[in-house]
């Protein structure tokens, strides 16, 4: 073929090449080892040495230009290529359903969100047993036997001075046997009294918090309860004392928080009182400490135990505890992150 | 204890509303259950008189009257034709709302406007107790001092407020009026007043009458006695009676009626024996004989033993000392000579006869708080005060007085333990006044404060009591909260098992199974539903005052908890259940319990809709996430599992759970209709095989070599068994099992496990030699030991 013929056979075939195999194979065709343009040029030895250059440069011309077009072609078959195969790749994406992550029970919620606010300020937490021995529950925290403060509180027992723990509080003298000042203690679990009803169950969670240390004042247990309180029902939430009793403080309050379904206006839930009423705490009693072995004049600590499923009921709206207890899958499900 | 405010307002001056009286006594801590006005249901209803009264025109049963309703004169038809022109009754007027629930409105009646209609006692809600003649069918009659033109609440006493207070326990002077209006008094900055107390003794000697014995000092600490004679019974006088029908009671007679004003004014429980029933002028407090009978006010018969206490003559008990009194010397009414008893009697004791008789009483119920000698006195004098007022007989000369009288303490104690404890400073003057408003005389001399506690006071014995009374009525809003400044630094956290148990619901969690809470007490009905075995119930802890048989006894397994709640999951239509309990078991030592058991942590997980194999997945990543551990699963004979799917985990050889499909008999107990997984894990042992030290190990440098093998086997034999053939080759990396195959060409009870094993020598390349040798010595095992065959491929 004739230079022309080769420069106009070549545009024909390259303008219908579909693919890259093809395009490949023509480009062995024109510019290959034997290909048309490599043939052509091996011919410049027939011609006269005049015009051997001229020739040698149409032809070099025409192959700039051919692997010009070859390249550009390349490209252009890559890019139709990959749009296809974007285009057939394309999916729905529009679907929002998931497999759920299983749901933490709220009271775990509420113990943990708690446990870790207390670490945080240097607290250990330890837990205790839930059959106990009276002296723990009771004795130890100044409620001896006749002690009328044994009547606030039904309890389960399993012999005369074996008993299901009815509060918490009763893991304070175990450590403080264990252990001197200063202590930073907090005790999460259950416990148990004979009372069944919407707001009452058998079984409930208390956490109890125990410091024990030189200069611990009753405005120490103030700021500690404020902090829990605001991080747990939010910053704009007030703790007010009203002054209470138990045996193993002195003095001892009962500590309400503003109410955080009206934040304090009043409302039903708090009986139009704008205070909710979440646990006990006080001063360690002196005389607890002296069965402890603990120096009382030296030493004053606080404690407070805070109702667990109360908390929970305020904080997610539970109107009834027996929720908590019934397991619902689909009220489980709720808690889940 | 229900709290009228027009008896407070006897001894204090109130000169607040009700709201800011209720707050400030929650301010000091008096907690306020609930306020009732009693006349909340009376509305609208006036006093007025009558001015005429005409024959109804056209109804022969109706008459037609004029009142005056105070400077108005409305007409008013009844159908009474007790009431006369000039009489006083209440007049329920447009609008208003009776006790009854009814509701008046104008009208007319048969052709007559009636502007609203009389009420009778019943209407307004009352009785005799708090209007005279308020028992009197009809229209109520009122007194001539009946202000014309008023609320008839003002009139029959219904303008009073009712506050139901709750007493802390270490207060049990504050169950009275007069121990509620100290408060309320020192709550606003009053004096209260103390109640009258004077009366004058006639010439006939209590001595003379009545000789006592305390024969039990242990559990009668006081006992004081004093008589009237020529007694008048009669029906006491409306104001002692309404106030006693504020408080819930009914009044009996001027005598009955005295001593119960005196329980709720000053909180001593009196009694009053008619002297005619008193056998031979003695009275003996002494311990019941054990099987002594006796039959007191409600008419029962009760059985005695010696822990109860009986009041007695010589002959017989005439009493249950505290609870209540003998039928046999009850006052009648033609009683003329009576004794008042007023004592302390031990409150265990009362409390417990109480409760072993089944017999309470607003005396026993004060008993059981526990009353101080402090009170007998001053209830008695009371008492003889109101017998003098009412005019109901002649006091008898002197006291009978047997046990101690209560005295004011002195209680010394540092002033800088105020700010130790409080960690706030409160000046020498305010301490002084506090102490003073509550009747405590203090004395502050350099940093000793001297306090004259009084004899009523039997909470207050150290410098913290003292503090205690201090702040309530500072008040505990003047302080500020603080953060442990001035305390030592502490280092915190969670012990090693805790961090555990949130690593395990973590996982948990990101697997999709949610977390319960049960009781961990149920009954044996439920235990057997939860085992096909049947139930030992000695083998269990017992609750001794369960609220019922079905939590009675402590869990000794945690399935049966979690079956019932899938199986109320399911019947909700819940389906797909994930569920986990971290739990505990109680695993006594011996029984009955000597010392306290041991409470075992475990885990427990159930799922519907899942199979086998993906369930145990689940289970071993849990135990996973403790221990890298030896692991190896074998067959378990739990006997809550189906017997061909139960599943053993041994790590490092120890037993931490099992895990299987539940047995088909227990879930039909449960109703259970679907497959149903459940796994036990004991929570000790895992933790016990934590990974605790970790080194790195290094990445391997030389390629693996992975081939596959298809085992031709029986198919009871288990895969893992030929896995570990391989696996405990040395130059094997892992062996897995990557299909399961069973079709009519292998033959009956045939099975082809395909597995893939990778191999790798971490010092070279493996060469094809090294492989073959490894493999020749585990597929003779296999074959010997199997007798599974390579299959030709």
């Amino acid at each position: 073929m004739t230079i022309d013929e080769i420069k106009s056979s070549f545009d024909a075939q390259i303008t219908k090449c579909g693919n890259l195999t093809e395009l490949q194979e023509l480009k062995v065709t024109y510019l290959g080892k034997s290909g048309e343009l490599t043939v052509l040029l091996k011919s410049i030895k027939d011609l006269p040495a005049e015009e051997r250059p001229a020739f040698g440069a149409k032809v070099n011309e025409l192959r700039k230009q051919m692997e010009d077009r070859i390249a550009s072609k390349t490209e252009e078959l890559k890019k139709a290529v990959l749009e296809r195969r974007l285009r057939e790749e394309r999916v729905d994406v529009s679907r929002t359903s998931c497999p759920s992550r299983g749901a933490l029970h709220p009271i775990t919620l509420i113990e943990n969100q708690i446990c870790d606010l207390m670490v945080a300020m240097g607290f250990e937490v330890l837990s205790g047993p839930e059959i106990e021995t009276d002296y723990y529950n009771f004795q130890a925290l100044n409620i001896p036997y006749d002690h009328p403060a044994r009547d606030m509180q039904d309890t389960f027992y399993i012999t005369e001075s074996i008993l299901l723990r009815t509060q918490t509080s009763a893991m304070q003298v175990r450590i403080m046997e264990q252990r001197k000042p200063p202590l930073k203690i907090v005790c999460p679990g259950k416990v148990f009294r004979s009372d069944n009803d919407a707001s009452h169950s058998p079984v409930f969670h208390q956490i109890e918090g125990l410091v024990v240390d030189k200069n611990v004042t009753l405005c120490d247990l103030k700021g500690t309860l404020e902090y829990i309180a605001s991080h747990l029902f939010g910053p704009q939430t007030k703790v007010r004392f009203r002054p209470s009793y138990f045996p193993f403080t002195e003095p001892s309050v009962e500590v309400d928080l503003t109410c955080s379904n009206c934040g304090g206006k009043g409302c039903a839930l708090c009986k139009e009182t704008g205070w909710i009423e979440l646990l006990g705490a006080g001063m360690v009693n002196p005389v607890v400490l002296e069965n402890c072995g603990i120096d009382s004049k030296r030493y004053t600590g606080y404690a407070f135990g805070i109702g667990v499923e109360r908390a929970a009921m305020i904080k997610f709206g539970i109107p009834d505890i027996r929720l908590f207890y019934e397991n619902d899958q689909r009220f489980l499900k709720q808690f889940g992150k | 204890m229900k709290l009228p405010l027009s008896w407070i307002k006897e001894y204090v001056d109130v000169d607040v509303d009700v709201q800011t009286l209720c707050n400030k006594m929650v301010g000091i801590g008096l907690e306020i259950e609930d306020v009732t006005y009693l006349g909340e249901h009376v509305t609208n209803v006036k006093v007025c008189q009558i001015k005429e009264i005409l024959q109804h025109p056209n109804a022969e049963r109706l008459l037609c009257c004029k009142v005056d309703i105070g400077g108005e004169i409305i007409p008013i038809v009844t159908n009474d034709h007790n009431v006369k022109a000039g009489d006083k009754v209440p007049v329920a007027l447009h609008g208003a709302n009776l006790a009854n629930g009814l509701h008046i409105t104008k009208g007319k009646m048969r052709g007559v406007e009636s502007w609203g209609m009389f009420c009778g006692a019943e209407e307004l809600g009352i009785n005799a107790d708090w209007y005279p003649n308020a028992d009197a069918d009809g229209v109520l009659v009122l007194q001539e001092t009946a202000v014309v033109g008023a609320d008839i609440r003002k009139e029959v006493g219904l303008d009073d407020y009712i506050l139901d207070v709750s007493v802390t326990a270490n207060r049990q002077d504050c169950n009275s009026v007069l121990g509620l209006s100290r408060e309320v008094a020192a709550a606003l900055g009053k004096i209260c007043r103390e109640p009258d107390v004077s009366y004058c003794e006639g010439s006939i000697a209590t001595s003379d009458l009545v000789n006592v014995d305390v024969l039990a000092p242990d559990i009668c600490k006081g006992y004081f006695m004093q008589g009237v004679t020529d007694v008048k019974v009669e029906k006491s006088p409306v104001w002692l009676t309404s106030r006693l029908a504020k408080v819930g009671l009914h009044g009996i007679n001027n005598l009955v009626d005295i001593t119960n004003y005196v329980l709720f004014e000053i909180g001593q429980p009196m009694h009053a024996f008619d002297y005619a029933d008193i056998d031979n002028q003695h009275i003996i407090v002494r311990r019941a004989n054990d099987g002594e009978k006796i039959v007191p006010l409600d008419g029962k018969e009760y059985t005695l033993c010696s822990d109860d206490l009986v009041i007695a003559d010589n002959e017989r008990a005439v009493g249950l000392a505290g609870i209540m009194g003998g039928a046999n010397s009850g006052i009648k009414w033609n009683t003329n000579c009576v004794l008042f008893e007023s004592a302390t009697f031990a409150r265990m004791n009362i409390r417990r006869t109480g409760h072993r008789l089944g017999l309470r009483s607003d005396s026993s119920a004060r008993f059981e708080k526990g009353i101080e000698t402090y009170t007998n006195n001053l209830g008695l004098s009371r008492a003889l005060h109101l017998v003098e007022q009412l005019g109901c007989g002649k006091v008898t000369r002197g006291r009978i007085s047997l046990g101690e009288v209560a005295q004011s303490r002195t209680v010394t104690f540092d002033k800088r333990r105020i700010a130790k404890l409080l960690g706030i400073k409160i000046p020498d003057e305010q301490i002084l006044s506090i102490f003073g408003l509550l009747n405590i005389a203090a004395d502050i001399d350099g940093n000793t404060v001297k306090c004259i506690v009084p004899p009523y006071r039997d909470d207050i014995f150290r410098d913290c009591d003292l503090v205690e009374e201090l702040i309530r009525v500072y008040g505990y809003d003047n302080i500020q909260g603080t953060m442990m400044e001035k305390s030592r630094i502490t280092c915190g956290g969670k012990t090693k098992e805790d961090k555990h148990v949130d690593a395990l619901k973590n996982v948990l969690c990101g697997l999709r199974y949610n977390e319960c809470v049960f009781y961990p007490f149920a009954g044996k009905a439920l235990f057997e539903r939860a085992s096909t075995a049947s139930i030992d119930e000695t083998q269990y802890i017992k609750v001794i005052n369960p609220i019922g048989e079905e939590l009675s006894l402590m869990t000794r397994s945690l399935a049966p908890n979690m079956l019932q709640c899938a199986a109320l999951n399911l019947s909700r239509g819940n389906t797909d259940l994930r569920l986990f309990e971290m739990g505990k078991v109680y695993l006594a030592h011996e029984l009955p319990l000597v010392n306290l058991p041991y409470e075992q942590k475990r885990l427990s997980v159930c799922a519907t809709n899942v199979g086998f194999d993906m369930f145990r997945s689940d289970i071993l990543q849990v135990v996973r996430c403790i221990s890298d551990g030896k692991l190896h699963i074998a067959r378990s004979d739990c006997d809550i599992l189906h017997p061909g799917i139960a599943a053993e985990i041994l790590l490092n050889g120890v037993d931490v759970g099992h895990f299987g499909k539940i047995h088909p008999q227990i879930a039909a107990n449960f109703d259970i209709e679907v497959d149903c997984m459940y796994a036990e894990i004991y929570l000790d042992k895992l933790f016990e095989q934590a990974r605790v030290d970790f080194k790195y190990s290094p990445i391997a440098k030389f390629p693996s070599v992975s081939r596959d093998f298809a085992f031709l086997c029986d198919e009871d034999i288990d895969a893992q068994s030929i896995l570990d053939e391989f696996i405990n080759l040395p130059l094997v990396e892992s062996a897995d099992l990557f299909d399961i195959y069973r079709g009519e060409k292998l033959g009956y009870a045939k099975k082809s496990l395909a597995i893939t094993v990778v191999f790798r020598d971490k010092n070279k390349t493996l060469q094809d030699s090294d492989i073959e040798k490894q493999c020749s010595k585990a597929l003779k095992a296999i074959k010997e030991k199997y007798r599974a065959t390579l299959r030709e491929q």
